[in-house]
C-alpha cells in the first residue's frame, strides 16, 4: 500500500510538471490593462490586414540562451504567430539558430545582424556567448534588419514599421519648404531619418505655380531667414484652407551669442500669424530650468571652457497632455519667443509646450550678457507658452514653434537629442499620420502620477490607510467576541 | 440544503475568527502590508504613480508567512485529536473536507484583502489608476494563495505536529516563491524552462502587470489541484 501511495504522489507531481512545461504552447491572453498595453496595436491589425505582398521573417536567435533572454524569444514566437494568424497567412516566420553551424552564422551575418556578447553560467562558471537576437523581415528583394530585438512594446513597433516601411507603396508626402532660407533637409538629417520611414519627403518650393501643393499631407518650414514675399504666403493660405497642414518652426528673434545681441527678425509670418490670431511677440523668455554654454575664460596663458547655466536655453518639460506631446520628456529650445492667441473666431489654438514655473520674457532688441548674474526677481512669470497647435475651423492646421534651431543637425552634423527630433517628428505625425502608427510610436505603459497633496494631506491618508483597516479587524474582533459572550449568558439563562 | 463542502467551510470560518490567533495573523498582515504600501520604503508617495505595484509585491511575501500559519492546524489538529476519524465515520468523505477546509481559507484570505480595498480607494482618489490592471493584481494575490494554501492543506494532511506542518509548507512553498526563480535565471534550455513555468513568483508578476494568461491560470490551477488531491489521499490513508 505504501508503494502505490508514493506511485500516485511521483505521478501526480509528473503530470503538474509536465503540464506547466507543455502549458507555453498554449497561449491565450486577456490583457485588463486600460490602454491595452500588451495588446497588439489597430495600426498593427490594420496594416497586417491590408497586406496585398507575401512577407517573410527570419528570426536568427540564438537556442540554449539563459532563461531571461529566451523569454524574448517566447516573446517574438507568440508575436510572430500572432502577426502571421492576423496576416491570413501573407506573413510567414521562420527561426534559424546561427550557432548550429558555421553557414548559419555567416547567413545571418550576411544578413546584417552582429552578435551580441552576453553572459551564461555552465557548470558552475560563469562564460560569455555569442548570441543572435535578430531578426530581417523580406518582401520580395526587399528587406529590413531588426539587428536586436527588446522585449515589449518596442518589439512591435520595430516589426510594424519594418513592415510598413517595405509594403508602403503610397507613403503619404511630406514637403520641407524652401527658398527663404529656410533649413534644408541634409541640414535635418536626424528628423529626415525617422520620417523617411513613414513617408515621401522631398523639399518643397511654394514660389511656383506649377508645384502642386496638394500633394502634400503636410508642409514643414524649418528656420526661414529671408522675407517671405505675400504672394507665397497666399499660395500657403489657399493650401491651408484646401485642408492641408503646416509645422513652422521659426525665429521671430535672431540672437548672436558672440555679439551678445538679439534683435526682432522679419520674416513677415509675425503678421500672418497675426492676421489668424496669433501673437508671437517681439520678445525672448528666459527660464531657471536651462541648458548651458561653454564660456572660455583667459587665465595668464591658459584659457579654461567652463559651462554656464543660459536661461535663453529654456528645458521645456511642461507639455500640455496633448497627444503629440505624449512621451516627450525634455524639449531644448534656443532663444524661443511667447506666443499669444488673441482671439480669432475661425480657429482654435492649443498651446503645447510651456516655459517652468519660474521664467519671465524680455523685450527685444536687447544686449545679453552670458556670465550674467541672475536672481529670483530676474523670473517673475510661470508657464509661458512657446509653441501650439492653431486649428482652422475649416482647413487645416499649423503647428507654430517659436525656435527654429530645435531639430536642425546643420552643416557640423551635431546631434540633437531625441525629444528634440521626436517634437518634430510627432508633429508630423499628428498632422499626417492617418494608420495610426503614431499611437504605437508613443505607445507605452503609461506613467500614471499621483496628485501633488500638501504635507498634512499626505499624512493623514498615510496613517489613515495604515490604521483603518487594522482597526476595522480591531472593531470586528471586539463585536463578535461580545456577541458570542451574550449568546452564551442567554443559553446558560435558558438552562437554569 | 447545504452541502457537506459549504457545512465545513463555514464552521472553520467560524471558529478561525473565534479564535484570537485570527485576529493576530490578520492584523499582522495588514500592518505589514500597510507599513511598506504608505510609510516606508519605496512606497506609494516615494513612487508618485498611482498604483498598486508596491502593495501588490509586499504581500506576495506577506502572504507567503501569513498562509502556512493558518493552514498548519487545519488538518494536523484533526489528525493529533483524532477527529478527522470520526468526521469520516459520518457520511463526508475525505474530497469535502479538504475542499472545505481549502474553500475556508481561501475566503479567509479574500476576507482579509477587502480590508486593503481602503488602498484601491485612495489611490483612485488621488491619481488616475488602472483599474483593470489592479483588479488582475489582486485575482492574482488570490490565486497565488490558494496555490498556497493548497501546499499548506497538504504539509497539514501529512502529520500531526502544526510545527511540522508550518515548516513543511514553507519548506515546499521556497521553492515556488523563489528557488525555482533564481535556478531558471542561470540555467538554459530545457531546464532552465522547466524551473521557470514551475515559478510561483513569475506567474504572479506576469498577472499583476494586468494580463491574464492562459499559463498562469494553468499553474495556479493544476498547482491547487495537485495538492488538494495528494492532501485528500493522504487523508483517506491515514483512516484506512
Amino acid at each position: 500500500m505504501l508503494k502505490s501511495k508514493y506511485n500516485i504522489i511521483l505521478i501526480v507531481l509528473l503530470a503538474f510538471v509536465a503540464l506547466n512545461y507543455f502549458s507555453k504552447y498554449l497561449f491565450v491572453r486577456l490583457d485588463l490593462t486600460e490602454n491595452n498595453a500588451f495588446t497588439l496595436s489597430k495600426a498593427t491589425k490594420e496594416i497586417l490586414k491590408s497586406l496585398d505582398e507575401n512577407i517573410e521573417v527570419i528570426a536568427y536567435f540564438s537556442e540554449g540562451l539563459p532563461v531571461d533572454i529566451a523569454k524574448s524569444r517566447e516573446e517574438l514566437d507568440n508575436l510572430l504567430n500572432e502577426y502571421a494568424n492576423l496576416s491570413k497567412g501573407k506573413l510567414t516566420y521562420r527561426f534559424i539558430n546561427p550557432n548550429e553551424s558555421a553557414a548559419t552564422e555567416e547567413e545571418a551575418n550576411k544578413e546584417g545582424i552582429r552578435p551580441v556578447m552576453i553572459n551564461v553560467r555552465e557548470k558552475d562558471q560563469a562564460k560569455q556567448q555569442k548570441a543572435y537576437l535578430g531578426a530581417v523581415i523580406k518582401v520580395g528583394d526587399a528587406k529590413d534588419v531588426v539587428p536586436v530585438i527588446q522585449p515589449g512594446i518596442a518589439m512591435e513597433y520595430a516589426f510594424t514599421t519594418g513592415i510598413k516601411k517595405l509594403v508602403g507603396k503610397n507613403k503619404p508626402k511630406v514637403g520641407f519648404v524652401q527658398g527663404h532660407g529656410e533649413a534644408t533637409l541634409q541640414d535635418l538629417a536626424q528628423a529626415y531619418q525617422e520620417l523617411s520611414i513613414l513617408y515621401q519627403v522631398n523639399s518643397s518650393y511654394v514660389e511656383y505655380d506649377t508645384v502642386d501643393l496638394s500633394i502634400y499631407k503636410t508642409l514643414v518650414m524649418i528656420k526661414p531667414n529671408d522675407s517671405i514675399p505675400p504672394d507665397h504666403l497666399a499660395r500657403l493660405d489657399q493650401y491651408l484652407a484646401n485642408g492641408g497642414n503646416l509645422v513652422l518652426a521659426y525665429n521671430q528673434v535672431e540672437a548672436n551669442i558672440q555679439y551678445g545681441m538679439a534683435t526682432p527678425l522679419n520674416t513677415g509670418i509675425k503678421q500672418w500669424l497675426s492676421t489668424k490670431g496669433l501673437e508671437v511677440e517681439d520678445a525672448l523668455v528666459r527660464d531657471t530650468r536651462c541648458g548651458q554654454v561653454n564660456v572660455t575664460q583667459q587665465q595668464g596663458f591658459f584659457s579654461f571652457s567652463t559651462p554656464v547655466q543660459f536661461p535663453y536655453l529654456p528645458l521645456i518639460q511642461k507639455f500640455s497632455g496633448h497627444p503629440l506631446t505624449k512621451g516627450l520628456e525634455q524639449v531644448m529650445l534656443e532663444f524661443a519667443s511667447p506666443i499669444n492667441f488673441t482671439g480669432n473666431p475661425d480657429y482654435e489654438f492649443t498651446p503645447i509646450l510651456y516655459t517652468s514655473e519660474k521664467s519671465s520674457r524680455e523685450n527685444v532688441p536687447l544686449q545679453f550678457n552670458v556670465q550674467r548674474n541672475w536672481t529670483e526677481a530676474d523670473f517673475t512669470e510661470k508657464n509661458i507658452a512657446v509653441g501650439g497647435v492653431l486649428k482652422a475651423k475649416a482647413g487645416g492646421s499649423i503647428i507654430v514653434i517659436t525656435d527654429g534651431d530645435f531639430a536642425i543637425n546643420g552643416k557640423e552634423q551635431r546631434r540633437q537629442s531625441e525629444d528634440n527630433i521626436s517634437l518634430l517628428v510627432n508633429s508630423i505625425d499628428y498632422l499626417s499620420d492617418d494608420t495610426g502608427l503614431i499611437d504605437l510610436r508613443t505607445k507605452s505603459v503609461e506613467t500614471r502620477p499621483i496628485e501633488e497633496l500638501t504635507d498634512s494631506k499626505r499624512n493623514t491618508i498615510k496613517y489613515l490607510n495604515f490604521l483603518l483597516p487594522i482597526g476595522l479587524v480591531v472593531v470586528y474582533g471586539i463585536f463578535r467576541s461580545n456577541r458570542s459572550r451574550q449568546i452564551r449568558m442567554r443559553r446558560m439563562e435558558e438552562r437554569y | 440544503m447545504s452541502s457537506p463542502v459549504w457545512i465545513i467551510t463555514k464552521k472553520e470560518l467560524n471558529a478561525f475568527f473565534d479564535s484570537l490567533a485570527a485576529y493576530i495573523l490578520i492584523i499582522a498582515f495588514l500592518g505589514f502590508s500597510g507599513f511598506f504600501t504608505w510609510i516606508s520604503g519605496s512606497d506609494i508617495f516615494l513612487r508618485k504613480e498611482a498604483d498598486l505595484a508596491v502593495f501588490f509585491s509586499v504581500s506576495k511575501w506577506t502572504l507567503f508567512f501569513f498562509i502556512p500559519a493558518i493552514t498548519m492546524r487545519m488538518m494536523a489538529e484533526e489528525n493529533k485529536t483524532g477527529t478527522i476519524e470520526l468526521l469520516l465515520t459520518r457520511a463526508i468523505t475525505a474530497r469535502q473536507i479538504v475542499l472545505g477546509k481549502f474553500l475556508a481559507c481561501v475566503l479567509l484570505i479574500a476576507i482579509t484583502l477587502a480590508f486593503t480595498l481602503s488602498y484601491y480607494i485612495t489611490v483612485s482618489s488621488i491619481g488616475n489608476i488602472d483599474h483593470g490592471a489592479t483588479l488582475c493584481g489582486y485575482l492574482g494575490l488570490l490565486l497565488l494563495s490558494a496555490g498556497y494554501i493548497s501546499i499548506g492543506l497538504f504539509a497539514s494532511s501529512i502529520t500531526n505536529n502544526q510545527i511540522i506542518a508550518f515548516l513543511l509548507a514553507l519548506l515546499i512553498g521556497v521553492f515556488f516563491h523563489f528557488i525555482f526563480d533564481m535556478m531558471s535565471y542561470g540555467s538554459s534550455g530545457f531546464i532552465g524552462q522547466l524551473l521557470s513555468s514551475l515559478s510561483a513568483s513569475r506567474h504572479f508578476d506576469s498577472m499583476s502587470r494586468g494580463v491574464v494568461d492562459t499559463k498562469d491560470l494553468l499553474f495556479f490551477g493544476s498547482l491547487c489541484l495537485a495538492a488538494l488531491y495528494l492532501a485528500e489521499l493522504f487523508v483517506t490513508k491515514r483512516t484506512k
